[in-house]
């Protein structure tokens, strides 16, 4: 018969026996010396820590410990850490990872010890873990004048899967009153503290209901889900963007809100939610609170030395059940981000940042939108985090899109503010391509323009206009020859001035004969020119003749000057008589130039 | 203008040295530039007509061209309904949807929203340009640069051209001047004919169109939009028979103060240029006289349409102005004062060159004074949305009431899905694009008898309006008070344009407007004033726990600060409302409708 029991059970309870007894070897002998527990239910949260003085009353050596948490607390549980508490008063925290225990329901995790723990040795191990949505609210509904009463339930031993040989719980509240709550052992209240125990010798994975029951107006607002936009640009920018889902989830409001109790009674409507400060980075600028339908008017910001405080006030205060919706947003310097080694790139942010103290957040969705063209993306984050497939991004002047990572995560609480760091290559050069890309736009746009401008469209023949045009050109053209004939003469009164120094007659030769040639080819030009400003029809000819005219008289003032320097050179005139004929037709060629210069304002 | 200044500056000293016409057209780039430069200012959407389109832009862009085209909105005008693809003009979101599609296809990121915000700042600059073209036609390219630089900054135009303010008045100018130009170009390049074809061809439209209408009318099929365009033929015709079109604000009669307050040297100058067209008659002169004259009466009718005369009295002034500088330009001498000349001065004209400069003194004086005065006035009156309020408060600092969004946005957030709100119409548009929720009546008021119901259920007491309520399936109500603030267009004042309404329909017969006033024919809130106004549904929703309010020093408690009277019943309860959210400064009050009992008895 009982062969064939043993035949009944299948194998794999042989496994999962064998599977047990390693768990509990390794803890085998280790005994909960003293442990403190403080449950600090002062806000929303659920905040347990325990001090425990480990020892070992095993024979053999141990090398970690196993931390256990109640079937009825665990799915609450945001955040767990452990630390051993050293000599020299140095928190190590120590590393988790969770495990089960067969034949104990909750949930479990295996730490680590730094060294391993000698037999008779002890051990101060300091546990802290963060709940949220424990405290229910009860009654669930009130009324504005009513104060929010909450219930909260758990355990009044540590649960642990050693035995305990002595323990306190000290249950920290939010206000003095106190409806009701259990009496284990003659608990002590004062004022908003309660106090069990010492409870003595306490065999493992004990467990025994504390229910309280108490008045707690703290903020009870909730993040029920938050969409956290990081866009890195190699620019010297890091734009941050939160859109934030917030919901009260304290007791519903019943009945009416009235807005005269509101603004007169100080107490009216007390665990209502007016507003919250948000605590963003040292450097964050250009801060904006807006939501669909626009600005926010009703916030303030404060820039501190080592923070910029934002004074969050929704549109309307959040009473039980309210929610609201909004989007704040702001700018980082990337030098203080972002960190480079020729092409490999790191970025060290917040996955998640501060909104409000003992903040929770239901559901977080991270988006890392990195450079047009990162490559090798490699993310550090420092706890566990979904990720789901990356998306494409495209804004201002993206061709192929900029690689986006989106990660997610639920409850989360503040201990979760730490920083995430993404390694990625990137080519400096790809930096060039958004300036091109707008130099080149520009270019096609002006070209186009210039085209356009050159080519004639129209389907009519307007002759006037085609007239005017042409002896546009025309006299575009005479001006600029008339400017070059007359930067001739200046030209050839430095060589005069030259020769008068040098007494240089060759120079001078060259440099009439020069001005003989260029001149007559010039003035050929412009006769050409006026003729056809003639055949055109243009008054303007005169005009031209005019000049030329005019120009004939300045060519031979010149010539008189260079002539004049000639004799003053070879002394057959003194001085001051050639200071006096050269002032005399310098004054002659100043009035003829004004005269063409006006001649060709006219033109 | 500095710029300008220097470049002539430059041309003066020869460093450019252009030739006129590349002057000329450098200057008229600069000034048309100047002019063309968007005014722009916050992001925010200003005027209630544009909240609606934008809410069916956004429709389009996101769902598509089918979808926007068979959108019937329920979301309005419950339980009836509202077909929008079919009854509205999809010109501007289709305009603006393609914008966004465009940027869009080239990765610029913008929103819908800035889209639309920005839209008619962008129309108005082209109408700036448009205007120098037309008006070019008319007398010259001085003319067009006078008048261009004038519609730039005209406040009659600004108002609904500025950004945020998301209409089709704004952008429709500029297409319209485009036509009105290349008809005239057309004509001027000599093909008359074909022009002269164009415009019977519109006359005889325009005929038939006339004929069609009197049809309608005989047979009295007249959609009740028409009244609209009754009330402009004969302006007393709705004061008379539609009061819902008189009791918009913009369907007033147009004061002569706001004539100078919107167009202020134009006023003057729109004569003058009157004056030049009649001396140079031609085709073009002909239409612009008549299309002046004409939009000068429209503009008498109504407010609303100051618009219309905005931009021609622009191009009219800007003709007259330019006509007096260019006449006394010539007379300027402005060769040297040598003595020779002195000495030839006309005996028939004396000091004709100190008149002359005194005249454009005169007039360089009075267009500075026109940019000052339009400055000022957009940045007073038209460039604040009227959605947020601001007032000075003791110490001179600004204070902000944006409470109809707190109202609003508390709606979307924490009212059911599928709350049908009721409030006067005024509201209709705001509440459906910024509270996401399905309202009874909205700013397109096709529906008189729906609008009239609402407004029984308002002025009746809280028994016959939980009736109505109940048949409406109203779950919320909200109401704008203005009695602690001071804000004088609440619902208060406009509480008798709601009687009449109510009142013009059979279903409200027995609502009469004389039971609302005191036996003195007077219109009160005290202790005064009639019972029945004292005890309507709207009475108790605004001043529901008022009477214990203190609002200013000196006062008994429940002193309106509007009516500037201490109210007449303060100590009530309301037996089928529940107040569910009031705002900060009380301008917006909502309540929550009350369910039947549990035996389903009425509440009262």
């Amino acid at each position: 018969k009982m062969y064939e029991f043993f035949n009944q059970i299948p194998p794999i309870f042989f496994a999962l026996i064998a599977c047990f007894f390693r768990a509990s070897l390794c803890a085998e002998g280790l005994v909960n010396e003293d442990v403190k527990r403080t449950l600090d239910l002062s806000s929303h949260l659920a905040k347990i820590t325990a001090e425990i003085q480990l020892a070992n009353h095993g024979a053999s050596r141990v090398s970690g410990f196993t931390l256990a948490l109640e079937a009825e607390l665990a799915p609450h549980l945001a955040f767990i850490g452990a630390s051993v508490k050293g000599e020299e008063e140095e928190d190590e925290s120590l590393e988790l990872k969770e495990t089960t225990v067969h034949g104990q329901s909750g949930k479990f995790f295996e730490a680590q010890l730094p060294s391993s723990l000698a037999p008779g040795a002890k051990l101060r191990v300091k546990v802290e873990t963060v709940f949220s949505h424990m405290l229910k609210p009860f009654p669930t509904h009130i009324t504005q004048a009513e104060r929010q009463l909450v219930v909260f339930q758990g355990n009044h031993y540590l649960y642990s899967p050693y035995p305990t040989r002595s323990q306190t719980t000290r249950v920290r509240l939010a206000s003095k009153t106190v409806e009701s709550y259990t009496k284990l052992g003659n608990p002590t209240k004062s004022d908003e503290t309660v106090e069990y125990g010492p409870f003595k010798d306490v065999p493992p994975f004990s467990q025994d209901a504390m229910k309280i029951h108490y008045e707690n107006n703290t903020p009870f607002i909730t993040i029920s889900s938050v969409t956290r936009t990081i866009e890195v640009s190699h620019w010297g920018n890091i734009a941050v963007e939160e859109t934030i889902d917030l919901r009260h989830t304290g007791a519903f409001l019943k009945g009416p809100f009235s807005r005269y109790d509101y603004q007169r009674q100080s107490d009216s409507g007390i665990s209502s939610v007016k507003s919250f400060k948000t605590i963003l980075p040292a450097s964050a600028q250009d801060v904006y609170y807006r939501d669909e339908i626009g600005n926010i008017s009703t916030s303030h910001l404060q820039v501190l030395d080592d923070s910029v405080e934002v004074e969050i006030r929704p549109r309307f205060p959040l009473f039980g059940g309210w929610k609201t919706h909004y989007i704040i947003g702001y700018n980082l310097p990337s030098y203080e981000y972002l960190y480079n080694l020729g092409d490999q790139y790191a970025l060290k942010i917040r996955l998640v940042d501060h909104v409000y103290d003992d903040q929770v957040i239901d559901q977080l969705t991270v988006k890392l939108i990195l450079p047009e063209g990162a490559r090798n993306i490699h993310v550090d984050t420092p706890y566990p985090i979904t990720r789901s497939q990356d998306e494409l991004h495209y804004t201002y002047l993206d061709t192929f899109g900029r690689p986006v990572l989106v990660a997610t995560k639920n409850n989360l609480v503040e201990q979760h503010i730490q920083d995430v760091v993404v390694h990625y290559t990137f080519n400096k050069i790809l930096m060039l391509q958004e300036p091109l890309l707008v130099v080149g736009l520009f270019y096609i746009l002006f070209f186009t323009v210039i085209i356009y401008v050159r080519l004639d469209f129209s389907i009519t023949k307007d002759p006037a206009a085609e007239v005017r045009m042409k002896v546009a050109s025309i006299t575009e053209q005479v001006l600029t020859l008339v400017n070059k004939r007359l930067g001739l003469y200046r030209h050839m009164d430095e060589v005069v001035n030259r020769y008068k120094q040098t007494r240089d007659t060759g120079a001078l030769n060259s440099g009439r004969k020069t001005l003989e040639a260029e001149h007559r080819t010039l003035s050929n030009d412009i006769s050409a020119l006026q003729a056809r400003l003639k055949a055109e029809g243009s008054d303007l000819a005169e005009k031209v003749g005019e000049i030329q005219k005019l120009d004939n008289q300045l060519k031979d003032l010149v010539c008189r000057s260079c002539q004049e320097a000639e004799r003053l050179v070879a002394g057959k005139v003194k001085k001051d008589a050639y200071i006096d004929s050269d002032k005399t037709l310098s004054g002659k060629r100043q009035e003829l130039v004004s005269r063409i210069d006006s001649l060709l304002d006219a033109l | 203008t500095r710029s300008c200044l220097l470049c002539v500056k430059m041309t003066k000293l020869g460093f450019l040295r252009l030739s006129y016409e590349k002057q000329d057209t450098l200057l008229k780039l600069l000034i048309l530039s100047m002019a063309a430069h968007p005014n722009t200012c916050l992001n925010e959407l200003f005027l209630v007509g544009s909240y609606f389109n934008y809410r069916t832009t956004r429709f389009l862009t996101e769902e598509g061209f089918y979808k926007f085209h068979n959108w019937f909105d329920d979301r309005a005008w419950y339980p009836l309904g509202r077909i929008i693809g079919g009854t509205i003009y999809p010109g501007l979101m289709i305009t603006s949807a393609a914008l966004y599609h465009v940027l869009h296809f080239f990765h610029i990121t913008i929103d819908i929203r800035n889209v639309c915000v920005f839209l008619a700042p962008l129309f108005s600059s082209f109408t700036a340009i448009v205007t120098y073209h037309f008006t070019k036609e008319l007398k010259d390219a001085g003319a067009g640069l006078l008048a261009a630089a004038m519609i730039a900054v005209v406040p009659g135009y600004i108002s609904r051209s500025v950004a945020g303010s998301y209409d089709n008045e704004g952008t429709i100018l500029s297409q319209r001047y485009v036509v009105y130009s290349n008809a005239f170009k057309k004509a001027s390049i000599g093909k008359v004919l074909e022009f002269v074809k164009y415009q019977i061809e519109t006359y005889t439209l325009l005929f038939k169109s006339l004929v069609l209408f009197l049809y309608w009318l005989m047979l009295g099929k007249i959609s009740p939009w028409t009244g609209r365009f009754y009330s402009l033929l004969d302006p007393s015709y709705a004061k008379n028979n539609i009061p819902i079109i008189a009791s918009v604000s913009e369907h007033q009669p147009t004061t002569w103060s706001s004539y100078y307050f919107d167009l202020q040297l134009l006023v003057f100058m729109f004569p003058v240029g009157l004056y030049y067209c009649f001396n140079n008659l031609s085709d073009a002169t002909i239409f612009i006289i008549m299309y002046g004259v004409t939009s000068m009466y429209f503009s008498a009718v109504m407010v609303r349409l100051m618009l219309v005369l905005a931009p021609v009295m622009c191009i009219l002034s800007g003709i007259g102005v330019s006509q007096v500088l260019t006449t006394y330009m010539k007379n300027l001498d402005v060769s040297r004062p040598d003595k020779k000349s002195k000495k030839q001065q006309d005996s028939t004209y004396p000091i004709k060159n100190e008149v002359a400069s005194g005249m454009i003194l005169v007039m360089a004086f009075f267009l500075i004074t026109y940019t000052f005065h339009s400055t000022w006035v957009t940045s007073e009156a038209y460039s604040s949305p009227s959605i947020v309020l601001s007032a000075r408060g003791g110490d001179g600092s600004r204070i902000i009431f944006d409470d109809f969004r707190e109202a609003y946005y508390w709606l979307r957030h924490n009212t059911p899905e599928d709350a049908k709100v009721m409030s006067w119409w005024d509201y209709g548009y705001q509440i459906t694009a910024m509270a996401n929720r399905t309202i009874l009546v909205d700013n397109n008021t096709w529906n008189n008898t729906h609008i009239s119901r609402v407004g029984q259920a308002m002025a009746s007491t809280e028994e016959k309006a939980y009736e109505i309520m109940r048949e409406l399936d109203v779950s919320y109500v909200l109401v704008i008070f203005g009695g602690l603030t001071g804000y004088s267009s609440d619902d208060i004042n406009k509480f008798l344009w709601m009687v009449r309404i109510g009142g013009s329909t059979d279903t409200g017969r027995h609502i009469k407007e004389h039971d609302y006033y005191t036996p003195t024919g007077e219109f009160r809130v005290d202790r005064e004033g009639s019972p029945v106004l004292l005890n309507c549904l709207m009475y108790k929703m605004c001043y529901y726990r008022f009477g214990q309010v203190y609002t200013e020093a000196k006062r008994p408690p429940g002193y309106d600060r509007v009516r500037n009277a201490e109210i007449g019943n303060k100590d009530f309860e309301l037996d089928v409302l529940e107040e569910a959210y009031t705002t900060e400064h009380w301008l917006v009050r909502i309540y929550k409708v009350k369910d039947l009992d549990n035996r389903g008895l009425s509440r009262t």
